[in-house]
């Protein structure tokens, strides 16, 4: 066949085809919607995070944070190192707020409540007219009585805007309301120094803690501030010691160098005991004569052998404690805790503030003048007036911001019927929670990191927020509304307020701070400064106080309530995790397991071994748990750390409403409490709460990541022990070190690997860890990490990459729960590494174990090889229901499923910084690459850095004689240190 | 081997052939039995895809469970019709005759079953390939120190080795049958009998092809399980990481395998009436080597635990503690029980010979092997070095099905074997016997 084929034809078809293929490739469809900024911000580089100061407001300690910007969006909060409450370090919940933020079942618009009972969308404007109407209703009628507003504790500009806004409307009921309060603490400080406000504790100064049920580690008034005080504590003499007094090892006793349980209900006389005795043996500071007689006289029954009887303790014990603690200089005893907080929670505060005045200590670890917020919040007696009033009618309009009172006031008190009587209640909340389900009207409020505000968590420190991304949906700050409302009644009251937007308000309002502490500067510059800062600092100079001469309490020594002998206690705490309630709703929070029970996602019975077998109940297995004033079902976890007839329940699930995370989930036990409030101080009746206990035919099993509960003798989390006269037993000499440094090189088979630049190594203190889990909600943060829910946790799925493990071990001291966060160990003689089939684990040249996440086929050989199983295998791809999804670092990648993954030492920060220094022209810094767990960690126990400079903290500490590698004899040759714990022989 | 006199070249193939005739009710009744459960299975695995692995019941720490107990299972079980058909061969053993071409057939096919299980444990079981070193655009080969590379040599040349092994024994008995069929099916055995005409240097050359495929043969049945058995040995693993597990595994490997074959010949005798071919002796042959091969297996028990104990590992010691009376006790002493005592029955004659009882004892013996190979992989992983992390492991529903599923589609395979090409070996049979006269058939 031939094909004849002109030079023409030739041409043409050539030029048809470069054009038809040319065509086919401009499609209809439009391009990717991707649109890069016209004219970019000038500090936007995309790519490089900004780093803006603000507040973290996810409960009333006020620490400061640094918000992590890219693109627009916060990614990660870190604590402000400027900020003196939490200096640096941030609690889980704090890591996890980014995750309020990003909810996806935050209010996005107003709504009312039509008759049906369904909500329904309505506009800012409608939603502002309804209010308005109602007040200008009330303020026709001359009934603004009848109006009454709830907030929580928001010191600071807001309130005083609260204040003046009330002023225009005429409203006077204001509420504060925080459902874990210390009214006991401030009354007892009124009662023996006349000064109503609760002090600020030096716990970084004193030399013996004697805490009576304060858990100042977890929730007590300002964990992460007291956790770092803590830190600070232990580092400076290991003589140092802190003795916990309860019924329950809660996560402060299992830090504590000696737990000293004692029967329910008698801590006063406890406490007074101490005293008796202190003063007996003339062990007291220097007192004036009428002082110590009165003091004698309050005491004078409490002898040592009576108190002995009554409260369980032996004689030796007290007069051990006695002794060491009026020896401290200085001691700090602390009250005031959930657990002391019952039927005389005031006079238990009065005889902690006591001891600390008998002991010296008042002036310097307790100091006053500081204002400490928290203590200006109402009493529950006050609430139940509130109910009161609503059940006598003279209650009409309730304007509720961001409070959660149908879940935090127990069923008792009768607000949960009462609420149905308002005929208007008004909910300016970000979630639907249980109490904005009963609103008629919903005001959607932006959360902190979309508004303006300050807040004083104490006198001195004056903390600034400031928005870090535009509200994502329809919502306001809390400020905004209430001028919005205000420009629309009359002109003389706008005079008063004549602030357009809350920012606006705040900014004049911080002329009033300027000119106090810096008049010096022009206020620009300060403004600016603080905005860099974070807030403006100043130390206050304490107040001196004097002991009232009126100090009085009941000195009855038999102060039990009748109860029945077959009932046990229960005790309530407020959750590490939840806090009160508020963090149910953040998945992070809810998979992370519990520091001491670890367990996740529900809510459980800790009931001692011995009381379980008693009733026939193992872990699982569900009890009726039945107060006066209400009953509860739910499972058991035996737990050694807890009284035989002492029950405990954790805060903060149960809630009815609150999100998919937090709906319909484990149980609330507040409706147990009565609505009995403690007689002096008005506050709630935390316990003891009587109960009676019953097996019910139901189980479940918990979602607990602790396989084994004990050690074995397997040397994972050790320790030493020192007592007084022989110092620390078994301490590595200089010479052990070297022998092992020298062993260690002989048990080699291959030459070492080079590590030409940089090796990176860390070491963690145990001495400084509490367990609280911190690194793990920021570890989860950082690096994208997978909510596998409950029923994967109770598979053993979840995903920790750093995780605290705890052990129990028995020795001489009792009960010894031991923690050791464990991570991958980036070992030198990796075993996860020769079993991959396709080199997706590989050494890399910094010594960092590294994960190729694309190569990973999945076998999990290496999983299986890691002896500490660190590696987390994807069983699923993960989803992050938007705009959780908002968050995700975008410095990391997001792993699918059937890919292994495992921490990197945060390998994402070293490469930043390392280009950060290449650009620069200089060497890094040591302490400046910090992975997020190190940066996080309120006891600063994570130190992580450069091995091969000889100058820096982690080669320092490298090899220390309290160093020891977990499983050293398998030859893994680990890149993590561990310092052992250093624990008292009693 | 005497068969009886009058068995002739004639009636040999005859009787033989005769099993490839159209088959009954009950043959399709099977096979629409292993069909369904192989599609449940296949149905499993799709889901198990399109879901997640996390459909399957392996998590932390257990993250080896019934896939690659089912891997290791199969694998073992083809080392023994190799060790009957190859090495038997080279000792020239005559009884082996008759039972060889079904236990090769069992290798193949066991081999290609557990071939799946690698493929169905992947997270990402569509990037499979990267474990086969082919050269790739990133430049990157897999890791040549894995065991689990290893495996992949050492299965792939078994299935190499053992297809052209048995297909090499196949060619005269593929040209039998060419001879007798009719229509379509003659053009597909003449295709695969690559012009077999039984020439004198065809026969020839055949022995001296079929001796060295034997002698090539021998070597993997060693070779091959011990690298499987080295998946475990060479990691860190208290449990696993032990010497003995070489020979533990290959002498484990021909114990289960034997079992299968016994499993396999006994109702194939019954329902084809071989029992002429296949005789008593035959089964009682086999009965006796299972007893061997238990008592290693029984030995090998002992010498783990000895070593254990005399060791002074604190790891080891307890994880041997905890397979005795841990969580999975019952798994370890159905192993210990159906493969060490339950096998030493043969001793006695009356057990050896009754076909009841072997066709009983193979059975256990085979879940006897499943068992040990569970206990290994999950009792180890569940109670490692940190016991924090100690787990449990509990199978879902998919690792169930696939596992039926991997039954079914070995069922499968030697079904349609049976019924297509002759299950006994017409050609060795015939060397057994007087060779016809002039004028007889």
């Amino acid at each position: 066949m031939r094909f004849s084929l002109s030079r023409r034809n030739f041409l043409k078809m050539l030029g048809f085809g470069s054009a038809s293929t040319a065509l086919s490739s401009c499609s209809s469809e439009p391009i990717d919607k991707i649109i890069p900024y016209l004219i970019p911000p000038e500090e936007a580089v995309p790519g490089i995070a900004d780093w803006y100061a603000t507040l973290c407001r996810e409960c009333p300690s006020g620490c400061g944070l640094l918000a992590k910007i890219r693109e627009g969006r916060p990614i990660k909060v870190e604590g402000n190192p400027h900020h003196p409450v939490n200096r640096g370090g941030l609690c889980m919940r704090g890591q996890a707020s980014l995750q309020s933020l990003f909810n996806p079942d935050r209010i996005r618009t107003p709504m009312i409540k039509r008759e049906s009972g369904d909500f329904q969308t309505i506009s800012w404007k409608d939603a502002e007219k309804e209010i308005l109407d109602i007040l200008k209703t009330k303020i026709d009628q001359q009934k603004t009585g009848e109006i009454a507003v709830i907030t929580p504790l928001i010191k600071g500009s807001l309130e005083r805007l609260l204040k003046k806004w009330m002023d225009a409307f005429h409203i006077k009921n204001h509420l504060i309301y925080e459902p874990i309060s210390y009214e006991d603490i401030k009354e007892a400080n009124r009662i023996v120094f006349s000064k109503a406000e609760i002090p600020l504790y030096s716990i970084e100064k004193a030399e013996m803690i004697l805490s009576f049920g304060a858990d100042f580690l977890e929730t007590w008034i300002s964990p992460v501030e007291y956790s770092k005080a803590f830190g600070n504590m232990k580092r400076v003499d290991i003589k140092r010691q802190l003795i916990y007094i309860g019924q329950r090892m809660s996560l402060t006793a299992a830090n504590a160098d000696e737990w000293i349980s004692l029967k329910p209900g008698t801590e006063k006389a406890l406490i007074l005991g101490l005293i008796h005795f202190i003063l007996k043996e003339k062990l007291h500071s220097d007192l004036p004569f009428l002082e110590l007689e009165l003091i004698k006289g309050l005491v004078k029954d409490f002898s040592l052998d009576r108190v002995s009887s009554h409260t369980g303790v032996s004689q030796q014990t007290i007069e051990r404690i006695g002794k060491e603690f009026s020896k401290a200089n200085p001691g700090l005893a602390l009250g005031g805790g959930i657990a002391v907080k019952g039927l005389y929670a005031t006079d238990i505060s009065v005889a902690v503030n006591l001891l600390n005045y008998i002991c010296g200590n008042i002036g310097r670890t307790v100091r006053f003048g500081h204002e400490i917020g928290i203590g200006r919040v109402n009493p529950y007696r006050d609430m139940l007036r509130l109910i009161e009033s609503i059940e006598q009618s003279r209650l009409k309009v309730l304007l509720l911001y961001n409070v959660n009172l149908m879940y935090n006031l127990p069923d008792s008190s009768g607000f949960q019927e009462a609420i149905k009587r308002i005929p208007h209640v008004i909910s300016i909340s970000q979630f639907m929670d249980d109490t904005a389900k009963e609103a008629n009207l919903i005001i959607p409020s932006s959360m902190s990191f979309e508004e303006w505000g300050d807040y004083m968590p104490r006198k001195g420190v004056f903390g600034l927020q400031q928005p870090v991304i535009k509200p994502l949906f329809e919502s306001r700050g809390f400020g905004d509304i209430l001028l919005s409302l205000v420009r629309s009644i009359d002109e003389k009251q706008k005079g008063q307020i004549p602030w357009n937007n809350f920012h606006d308000y705040l900014k004049n309002s911080w002329k009033g701070i300027h000119k106090d502490l810096s008049p010096e500067i022009g206020f620009d510059h300060f403004w600016e400064g603080s905005l860099r800062r974070g807030g403006v600092f100043r130390a206050e100079t304490d107040k001196e106080v004097k002991l009232s001469t009126k100090v009085s309490l009941d000195s009855k020594i038999d102060l039990k309530d009748k109860e029945d002998e077959k009932s046990s206690t229960l005790l309530l705490y407020p959750s590490i995790k939840y806090f009160d309630g508020r963090g149910a709703n953040k998945p992070l929070l809810q998979e992370i397991s519990d520091p001491l029970s670890k367990i996740a996602w529900d809510t459980y019975l800790e009931m001692n071994p011995e009381t379980a077998v008693a009733l026939k109940v193992v872990e699982g297995d569900f009890v009726s748990v039945e107060s006066k004033d209400g009953r509860m079902e739910l499972p058991v976890h035996i737990y050694e750390g807890i009284r035989k007839d002492v029950v405990a329940v954790p805060l903060g699930l149960g809630h009815i409403e609150y999100g998919r995370y937090a709906k319909q989930r484990g149980v609330n036990p507040i409706n147990l409490l009565s609505k009995k409030t403690e007689e002096i101080s008005g506050g709630v009746i935390w316990s003891p709460i009587f109960v009676k206990i019953e097996r019910i035919n139901k189980k479940k099993s918990l979602a607990s990541t602790q396989g084994g509960r004990r050690q074995f003798g397997r040397g994972i989390a050790q320790a030493l022990f020192f007592s007084i006269g022989k110092g620390i037993l078994h301490l590595k000499t200089e010479k052990d070190i070297k022998k092992e440094i020298k062993e260690g090189k002989k048990r080699d088979m291959y030459k070492p690997h080079p590590y030409p630049e940089h090796k990176w190594g860390m070491v963690i203190d145990l001495n400084a860890c509490i367990g609280c889990s911190a690194c793990v909600a920021a570890c989860y943060m950082e690096n994208n990490i997978g909510i596998v829910g409950e029923r994967e946790v109770i598979r053993g799925r979840e995903m920790e990459w750093i995780r605290i493990e705890k052990y129990v071990e028995n020795k001489g001291n009792g009960l010894d729960i031991r923690f050791v966060p464990m991570l991958c160990q980036h070992c030198e003689n990796a075993p996860c590494e020769p079993v991959c089939p396709v080199y997706a684990a590989y050494h890399n040249p910094e010594g960092l174990n590294a994960q190729i996440y694309n190569r990973c086929v999945g076998t999990r050989y290496c999983s299986n090889n890691c002896p500490y199983k660190v590696r987390r295998f994807n069983w699923f791809s993960h989803s992050w229901p938007e705009p959780l999804n908002w968050q995700l670092n975008p410095d990391v990648t997001v792993r699918e499923v059937g890919v292994m993954e495992k921490c990197t030492f945060c390998i994402q920060r070293i490469r930043e910084k390392k280009e950060v220094a290449k650009e620069e022209g200089r060497r890094l810094r040591d302490g400046e690459i910090i992975p997020a767990c190190a940066q996080t960690c309120p006891t600063e126990a994570i130190v992580f850095g450069d091995l091969k400079d000889p100058k820096s903290r982690v080669s320092k500490l490298w090899n220390s004689q309290r160093g020891y590698r977990v499983l050293e004899e398998i030859n893994t040759k680990p890149s993590v240190v561990y310092l052992k714990k250093i624990k008292r022989e009693i | 081997m005497r068969y009886s006199k009058d068995i002739t070249y004639g009636k040999v193939n005859t009787d033989i052939l005769k099993i490839l005739e159209k088959p009954g009710k009950i043959y399709y009744f099977l096979l629409f039995i292993v069909l369904s459960v192989l599609s449940v299975g296949v149905f499993a695995w799709v889901y198990q895809i399109y879901s997640g692995i996390g459909v399957a019941g392996i998590t932390h720490p257990v993250a080896w469970g019934i896939y690659i107990t089912n891997f290791v299972f199969w694998v073992g079980i083809a080392h023994s019709g190799t060790l009957i058909s190859a090495i038997l061969y080279l000792f020239r053993v005559s009884w082996r005759n008759s039972i060889y071409r079904s236990a090769e057939a069992m290798t193949v096919f066991a081999i290609m079953t557990a071939g799946l299980f690698p493929i169905i444990h992947l997270g990402r079981s569509w990037y499979f390939y990267y474990l086969v070193p082919y050269p790739s655009q990133t430049m990157l080969w897999p890791n040549f120190r894995s065991p689990l590379i290893w495996d992949v040599f050492a299965v792939t040349t078994y299935f190499i080795i053992s297809f052209i092994f048995l297909y090499m024994g196949l060619l005269p008995d593929i040209a039998a049958v060419r001879d007798k069929a009719k229509g379509f099916k003659k053009k597909i055995y003449s295709l695969i009998s690559l012009g077999w005409s039984g020439t004198d240097r065809e026969w020839r050359h055949h022995s001296s092809a079929y001796l060295f495929l034997a002698a090539m043969a021998t070597p993997l049945v060693v070779s091959v399980h011990s690298v499987v058995s080295w998946d475990f040995a060479m990691s860190i693993v208290p449990g696993w990481h032990s010497t003995i597990f070489a020979p533990y595994f290959v002498a484990g490997a021909i114990h289960s395998g034997l079992a299968m074959v016994l499993t396999l010949l006994i109702p194939l005798r019954k329902v084809f009436k071989l029992e002429e071919y296949i005789t008593q002796k035959h089964f009682e042959n086999l009965a006796k080597i299972i007893i061997f091969t238990g008592l290693i297996v029984a030995y090998s028990y002992a010498t783990e635990f000895f070593i254990a104990w005399y060791s002074n590992n604190i790891y080891e010691q307890e994880i041997y503690k905890y397979r005795v009376i841990g969580d999975y006790a019952l798994y370890f002493w159905i192993m210990v029980i159906f493969n060490t005592i339950v096998p030493l029955l043969f001793f006695f004659k009356k057990m050896r010979t009754s076909t009841v009882s072997l066709l009983i004892i193979s059975i256990l013996i085979n879940i006897g092997m499943w068992f040990e190979r569970l206990v290994i992989i999950v009792t180890s992983l569940a109670h490692e070095y940190i016991p924090f992390s100690w787990g449990l492991y509990r199978p879902t529903w998919v690792e169930i099905a696939i596992l039926a599923g991997g039954f079914a589609f070995f069922a499968l395979l030697f079904l349609l074997f049976v019924k297509v090409l002759p299950a006994v070996s017409i050609s060795e049979i015939k060397e057994q016997i007087e060779p016809p006269r002039k004028g007889e058939s």
